[in-house]
């Protein structure tokens, strides 16, 4: 082969390609795929940089995945032109974020945590790890990473074939749940069309997932599955949970110290999911020992009637309409929160 | 920054397009130099004044070495640079591991001595440029080259950003003329370029991190005894991921610097292939093989002073390669069982009178060749269960499973995991020994366009859809 015809494969290599990636690119659209952001370290860490903004426009939030799914940013703009800054993980308990923000001597700030309670009072190591290495990729981002990130951002804008967490080819061969032997853990495989993320970092069902039983059944299996899990773990021993509280209150007074505002809230579930929570971690014990301990305020979705009713798809997060109305009664019962009453003057339609 | 990025691919078309404008060579070469300082600063910007040191302690060093006639002085220039350089790797590379060691050692002899952790982070390929300046600077002690006459090339050849980070390790004759004279890719050599960095991205980020890395992880993280099959799997996916990490790295670096019109040497050659360990370090990182051997090897004493001086000569040598890759023992008992291997190797060439491989299959079918190469294969992998594992209780573990001695009866690996390694190892072993006497360039200029386009096309998509980007390179650590 000369060098003209190396030329040749060159150019005929770019055009399979870029035919190969527009045609998949255009055939996801058709199925009617959006566009999602992958919530990896980056764009954590990214929201995690946005958490020294002034603290009458800066309200961060930290918990599990039911605070992404259940704040719609869109009705919070709406309501405050103070910055919701997402800094809460899917399957991961929030408190390695809790101190890393109370050993953050420049964060001054409100805070909400979200509790869902079987994330927020464990122990086991594998619910810490990816907050562990969000925070690790905050401090050790290079510049390199960030210009990276920013073009990420863009491509991820507008191609929706860019979805690691569904479409990538690992991702994929994930999905295809090929059976292993006896007693290998298999990480269960959600539906593509329960987890969608935006830049801001909501997470989000789509109509079609609300309204497929078969896919909803999927994730309440899933939520079976980790139930079980738990159950068959040891039980932890009181002394844990004393530990647990202690490292929580000396986190938090850490921040009100520093003049920052903490409220906890938790976010609704339903069903068998909620009886079995219950069951696992009754209210007295744990939410209200947290409040008592830390002496901070919090907001019970089971205290409000226009809280208390939802009925979530797959029983642990809400759809997308019921987050906008969730947010709004949040956001009127946050505003009256000690710290939080600046939140009633930031109305953008008032400003 | 890292091949496998955004940033890279925004950099590098901008510095294609820098490099074709109808600029002077000087302007070039000042566009090179100020890129790769940006390359380089782009992962840790206070670490590029650790590179002006070396660069400008080791260019006038080098060229006092090279005029200097007093013998005592150009010893004390010699040591000064040794001190420089080396020093500079001691304390950012070894300094905790030396200060462990000296700890335990403390402890064992009843001295109870408790310093405060110093918190060193270790600046990337500080061990690669580190030996690039140190054979230049023993090059002028010996007057084996030419002292480079200008601070813009020696800076360049330095800090050339696809060879800066890790490696090939460059010797001065190898790319300081190619400064000399402006060059500009030709076709042939932009084309080769695209399809070697094509061939480099897929390697490391479709197999080496998006089908290996994590089977590697899962085993070689493992608390519990294993089963031997999970043992066995994880260790052969490490050394699939570590020869498609670093090979990998290493011709997206040729090809990179291809694009540009420069030639680096080469620092592959189908490994896995090897025929015995001679020739398994005969094509695994050469640039480094023969850096030690030149430099290390042979000031020891190497072949020319009987057999006890070469065994002993041999064994340092791999010692203190195996502690150049990390401060950890374990890195020294890889490079101490090389040493091992090489030993029983060359004891059996000398007794039967065998030069090299090429005899072997020479005198041989191809199949029994491709045992050797098994063989020798399979040799390797136990040697990177020490290369992996941080600590020997994990690396014990390990080869107590892979032994089926105390294996586990817990399962860990997926079906999907293994099946990954058990069709993309043997492919690469297939690969390396139907390649093992031929470079991918000759084969890519040999088969039909049409061919070769659904290759290319297939690599491409496959880094596409692999969504992998930006991990760094294992190599940059070392």
């Amino acid at each position: 082969m000369n060098e003209k015809s190396l030329f040749k494969s060159a150019m005929v290599t770019l055009v399979i390609v870029v035919g190969v990636v527009l045609g998949y690119e255009l055939y996801l659209r058709n199925q009617g795929v959006s566009v999602d952001y992958d919530d990896g370290p980056p764009l954590w860490a990214d929201k995690r940089a946005q958490i020294y903004g002034p603290t009458d426009k800066t309200i961060v939030f930290i918990g599990s995945s039911r605070i992404k799914y259940d704040l719609d940013r869109g009705t919070w703009r709406r309501l405050t032109t103070a910055e919701p800054v997402q800094l809460a993980m899917e399957g991961t308990c929030p408190r390695p974020v809790l101190t890393d923000l109370a050993n953050d001597p420049n964060f001054k700030g409100k805070l909400v945590i979200d509790v869902t309670e079987g994330l927020f009072f464990n122990m086991a190591p594998p619910f810490m790890e990816t907050a562990n290495e969000n925070i690790k990729y905050y401090y050790d981002r290079t510049p390199a990473q960030r210009v990276s990130f920013e073009i990420n951002k863009l491509l991820e804008s507008k191609f929706v074939f860019l979805d690691k967490d569904f479409l990538s080819t690992n991702a994929r061969l994930e999905a295809l749940q090929i059976p292993s032997r006896p007693g290998v853990f298999m990480m269960p495989t959600f539906p593509m069309n329960f987890k969608r993320n935006t830049f801001g970092r909501q997470a989000y069902m789509t109509d079609r997932f609300v309204v497929n039983e078969a896919e909803r059944n999927q994730v309440k299996a899933i939520w079976g599955f980790f139930a079980k899990m738990a159950m068959s773990a040891p039980p932890m021993p009181p002394a844990a949970f004393d530990a647990i509280f202690k490292s929580v209150k000396a986190d938090i007074d850490k921040i009100k110290a520093r003049g920052g505002q903490v409220v906890f809230v938790r976010t609704p579930s339903s069903g068998v999911y909620l009886q079995g929570e219950n069951m696992g971690f009754p209210r007295e014990k744990f939410w209200n020992r947290l409040l008592a301990e830390t002496q901070c305020p919090g907001i019970h979705f089971m205290d409000y009637p226009a809280m208390a009713h939802f009925d979530c798809p797959e029983l642990s997060h809400l759809k997308k309409a019921d987050a906008k109305l969730f947010t709004k009664e949040f956001f009127r019962l946050l505003s009256q929160k000690p710290g939080f009453t600046f939140l009633q003057n930031t109305n953008p339609k008032k400003l | 920054m890292v091949f496998n990025s955004y940033t890279f691919v925004v950099f590098f078309i901008v510095i294609l397009f820098l490099h074709n404008l109808p600029l002077s060579w000087r302007v070039k070469k000042i566009n090179l130099l100020a890129a790769s300082y940006i390359f380089y600063a782009a992962w840790n910007p206070p670490f590029i004044l650790l590179l002006w040191l070396s660069t400008v302690v080791d260019f006038f060093v080098g060229k006092a070495l090279y005029t200097q006639e007093n013998p005592h002085k150009k010893k004390l220039l010699l040591v000064i640079s040794l001190i420089g350089n080396l020093g500079m790797l001691c304390f950012f590379k070894y300094g905790t591991f030396l200060l462990d060691n000296f700890v335990s050692l403390c402890h064992l002899v009843g001295f109870n001595f408790h310093p405060a952790t110093p918190n060193i982070i270790l600046p990337a390929g500080i061990s690669f440029y580190t030996f690039t300046t140190l054979c230049y600077t023993i090059d002028m002690y010996k007057k084996r080259s030419e002292p480079v006459k200008s601070m813009l090339d020696f800076s360049l050849f330095v800090t050339f950003f696809p060879h800066l980070v890790a490696g090939p390790i460059v010797r001065p004759p190898q790319l300081v003329p190619q400064f000399e004279s402006p060059r500009v890719a030709s076709r042939k050599q932009m084309m080769d370029g695209l399809l070697l960095l094509t061939l480099g991205l897929f390697m490391k980020v479709v197999l080496a991190d998006s089908m290996l890395s994590d089977t590697a992880d899962t085993v070689f993280d493992a608390h519990d005894a294993l089963p031997m099959l999970d043992a066995w799997i994880g260790v052969f996916a490490f050394s699939g991921q570590i020869f498609l990490d670093f090979a990998g790295y290493s011709t997206c670096a040729i090809g990179v610097a291809l694009c540009l019109g420069f030639v680096l040497p080469q620092n592959f050659n189908y490994p896995y292939a090897a025929i015995g360990f001679s020739d398994f370090w005969r094509r695994w990182h050469i640039t480094l093989s023969s850096w030690l051997r030149d430099y290390l090897y042979i000031p020891l004493g190497g072949n020319r002073h009987g057999k006890t001086r070469t065994y002993f000569a041999l064994m340092m040598t791999m010692l203190l390669g195996g502690l150049w890759h990390g401060a950890n023992w374990t890195f020294v008992a890889w490079g101490g069982l090389h040493g091992i291997y090489l030993w029983v190797e060359k004891y059996y060439k000398d007794r039967k009178n065998i030069d090299n491989p090429k005899g072997i299959i020479d005198e041989n079918s191809q199949w029994v060749g491709f045992f050797y190469a098994f063989l020798t294969f399979m040799l390797v992998n136990v040697t990177w269960v020490f290369f992996r594992s941080d600590t020997f209780g994990k690396a014990w573990r390990l080869l107590c499973a892979m032994s089926g001695f105390a294996s586990g009866d817990k399962a860990l690996l997926t079906t999907l995991a293994i099946l990954k390694v058990a069709i993309i190892i043997p492919l690469i072993l297939l690969c390396h020994w139907v390649m093992r006497n031929t470079k991918v360039l000759d084969v890519a200029h040999k088969i039909s366009w049409v061919w070769l386009s659904l290759v290319w096309s297939f690599l491409l998509l496959a880094i596409i859809f692999a969504q992998e980007s930006g991990s760094s390179f294992i190599y940059f650590q070392f």
